[in-house]
């Protein structure tokens, strides 16, 4: 979009408040003609006036331009900034709904707050956001002021947070989001990372014939004695990127293991979890031989499991990673399938070998006969592509009895064994042998 | 790499599973960091565990009586050695000698740990020496000892590795980890930071280890780590000006990013040179 020269801020070469109305008018006009969404986030330096006392106008001024600058880095072909106040930016991003607005927001937050240094000092600028969603009866100015008094909102908590304008009244939702409680998980996972607070627990997966066919190495994460459950931890690392670390780390301590397994005598696969994030790195493969050389183990005891969240974009990065594997001779799994973003397209694009079929499938098994009939149809699908069906969350008998009908290859579930870290997996497979 | 190298590499990995394996952090380690994370963390206590092998006392004690730390008097036991160098320079100088140890003596890897040594306690000297460097002495230590343990990995696994090494430590032009990624499919570096990240160490070293060979490194990185990349690359070109052993091609290619980095210029330089410690 192009603007007026004179419209645009010295400091950090976003458009001025005048530059700002024009722009909103523009992308609103856009987003009716179109039907699209428009997310509006306005952005407030926490702090700022303290900077400026401490450092002088100078020094706010170049930290201003250095904070803009990492907006810019960022985000310049995704979203349209400019600055409405000595501290305060704009941010408009369309087709953006509700729920992507808070990841972007998190996003935003993340890109602000690493150190940077002003003469000579460190500082770790926070932002105060407010976000609105366009609405029908929005008006330009309404619109700003929507997403204005948001920050005001967000400011009023303490800062360093973000603050939905209007979200209050949708049912089941506090509308206001504090972000303190994912802070303090994402302090806890650098804690784990640097203190040995990660470990790796495992779960096995067993043929139809009792064989076990492979271990699922699944994260667990203890910081000063408190366990954090994945399902908390999980989602903050893939925010803010941790992931990676966490799921390098996991390769190859999973490596290492498929390694112990192979010199006990255990045939087996392991089988890890890679994330989106990590096959989106056209240099996965560089890590993926580094820990196969650091753990000494033939590719064939490996397999990796995508998350389907893969899904939201196989580009040829992510197949050129995931055809390397494959060469290797790793098997490639894809987990929790028929759920979000998978579906059968994709199976043409990728040289997946197993197919993990989501627990909403087992879990109203047996009773749910289309259910039933959906495992047997894709049972009978995998066998056509030569792949190994496995069933998740399996916990009854009969919900056995029903797969085994249905046809799958594998089942996987607290019927069998639970999660359970490496020893208690050796004694597991020593009490099977002695049977 | 070529067909031919990959379908190479791949069979080397389905058919070969040798002696050697790193393993993850060691039982040692993991008793001495647990300690060190106690609020009030038992001196006496950390003095049993390291003093319970005999290789480890010796090497921590040597090391506290090397000149880079500067202590008049002398070190003669594990206690003393813990309270003159603090609890993380401790911690880590153990992980270094464990590292070490974890590798056989054949001459060509005796040099290179020796080497990697020397680089680490320079690069320690050099962070307390050099001005306006914010970078902690035992970081920069840490960073020096395990920055190369990629290469050590390498040459237990690969055969044709020291050929490698040799190719690259004379290559001016292409940076060090293409030469490697031109046989393999990875380098000394991921190898290394993988290793790193096992064994706890901090995220900056970690990402230094990753990017040592980029000048700069490519993608955005704190000051902390771009400090500890060019402290330990001017030490390595110290250590290699005082001994004249392993000439590398590498300061060609980095000093402009390190003297930019650390504030240096010729002269400054030329000032450093007259004062490093002996070896």
């Amino acid at each position: 979009m192009k603007y007026l020269l004179n419209q645009l801020d010295p400091t950090t070469g976003f458009l001025d408040r005048n530059g700002c109305l024009n722009m909103a008018n523009d992308l609103m006009t856009r987003a009716r003609t179109t039907g699209q969404s428009l997310a509006m986030f306005w952005l407030d330096i926490d702090r700022f006036k303290q900077i400026n006392e401490s450092f002088g106008y100078l020094g706010g001024d170049n930290f201003i331009a250095l904070v803009a600058n990492r907006l810019k880095c960022k985000l310049s072909n995704r979203a349209e900034i400019g600055r409405v106040g000595a501290d305060e930016f704009v941010c408009m991003v369309p087709n953006l709904d509700l729920v992507r607005s808070e990841q972007m927001a998190t996003e935003l937050m993340r890109i602000i707050e690493p150190e940077l240094e002003l003469s000579g000092i460190r500082i770790r600028p926070t932002v105060s956001i407010g976000i609105a969603i366009l609405e029908p009866d929005d008006d330009t100015f309404g619109f700003l002021e929507r997403a204005d008094r948001a920050k005001t909102a967000a400011k009023k908590q303490g800062g360093n947070r973000y603050v939905i304008s209007g979200s209050e009244p949708l049912p089941g939702r506090l509308g206001i989001m504090l972000v303190r409680e994912e802070l303090e998980i994402e302090n806890k996972l650098h804690t784990a990372l640097e203190n040995g607070g990660l470990q790796l627990h495992y779960q096995p997966i067993i043929a139809l014939d009792g064989k076990v066919q492979a271990v699922e190495a699944l994260m667990r994460c203890r910081v000063n004695g408190e366990n954090i459950t994945p399902t908390k931890f999980i989602p903050v690392a893939e925010k803010t990127g941790l992931i990676v670390r966490l799921g390098e780390w996991s390769l190859l301590q999973g490596a290492r293991h498929a390694r112990c397994m192979s010199d006990a005598g255990i045939i087996t696969k392991t089988a890890i979890n890679v994330s989106r994030l990590q096959l989106v790195d056209p240099k996965f493969s560089q890590v993926l031989n580094a820990a196969l050389i650091c753990a000494d183990v033939s590719p064939k005891l490996l397999e990796l499991e995508l998350t389907e969240s893969l899904f939201m974009d196989i580009s040829d990065t992510v197949q050129s990673n995931l055809r390397v594997a494959r060469k290797l001779g790793i098997g490639l799994a894809i987990d929790d399938f028929g759920t979000g973003y998978s579906c059968l397209a994709n199976l043409k694009d990728l040289p997946a070998t197993k197919l993990k079929l989501d627990r909403a499938f087992v879990c109203v098994l047996p009773h749910d006969r289309r259910a039933f009939s959906v495992v047997k149809a894709m049972a009978q699908l995998g066998k056509e592509l030569g792949m190994i069906i496995v069933a998740e969350g399996a916990e009854t008998t009969e919900q056995v009895e029903a797969l085994t009908e249905a046809g799958v290859d594998c089942i996987q579930g607290y019927i069998y064994a639970k999660p359970m870290d490496d020893i208690s997996l050796f004694s597991w497979f020593k009490e099977r042998a002695a049977l | 790499m070529t067909t031919t190298e990959v379908s190479k590499f791949t069979e080397y990995l389905g058919n070969t599973l040798r002696d050697i394996s790193i393993p993850p952090c060691p039982v040692i380690l993991e008793r001495i960091n647990s300690e060190m994370r106690k609020d009030e963390p038992c001196f006496n206590q950390l003095a049993l565990v390291i003093g319970s092998d005999v290789g480890l006392s010796a090497g921590l004690i040597s090391l506290a009586n090397s000149p880079y730390f500067g202590i008049r008097c002398r070190v003669r036991s594990v206690n003393e050695a813990l309270n003159i160098l603090g609890l993380r320079i401790t911690s880590r100088a153990i992980a270094g000698l464990i590292l070490r140890n974890l590798f056989p003596d054949t001459p060509m890897l005796v040099r290179f740990w020796d080497a990697s040594a020397s680089i680490a306690r320079l690069s320690g000297w050099l962070s307390k020496n050099l001005d306006g460097i914010a970078t902690r002495a035992e970081d920069a230590y840490t960073f020096g000892l395990f920055r190369d343990c990629g290469i050590a990995v390498l040459m237990q696994r690969l055969p044709d590795y020291p050929d490698t090494l040799k190719k690259a430590n004379g290559e001016t032009h292409l940076s060090f980890t293409a030469i490697e990624e031109a046989r393999y499919p990875t380098n000394h570096a991921v190898v290394g930071c993988l290793l790193a990240q096992s064994w706890w160490l901090p995220e900056e070293i970690c990402i230094a280890i990753r990017h040592h060979h980029e000048y700069p490194p490519i993608s955005q990185q704190n000051s902390a780590t771009l400090n500890m990349i060019a402290i330990a690359q001017l030490a390595e070109h110290l250590f290699q000006k005082q001994t004249k052993l392993s000439e590398t091609c590498e300061w060609g290619k980095a000093s402009a990013f390190c003297m930019e980095r650390l504030g240096l210029d010729n002269e400054s330089l030329i000032g450093i040179y007259g004062k490093i410690p002996g070896l």
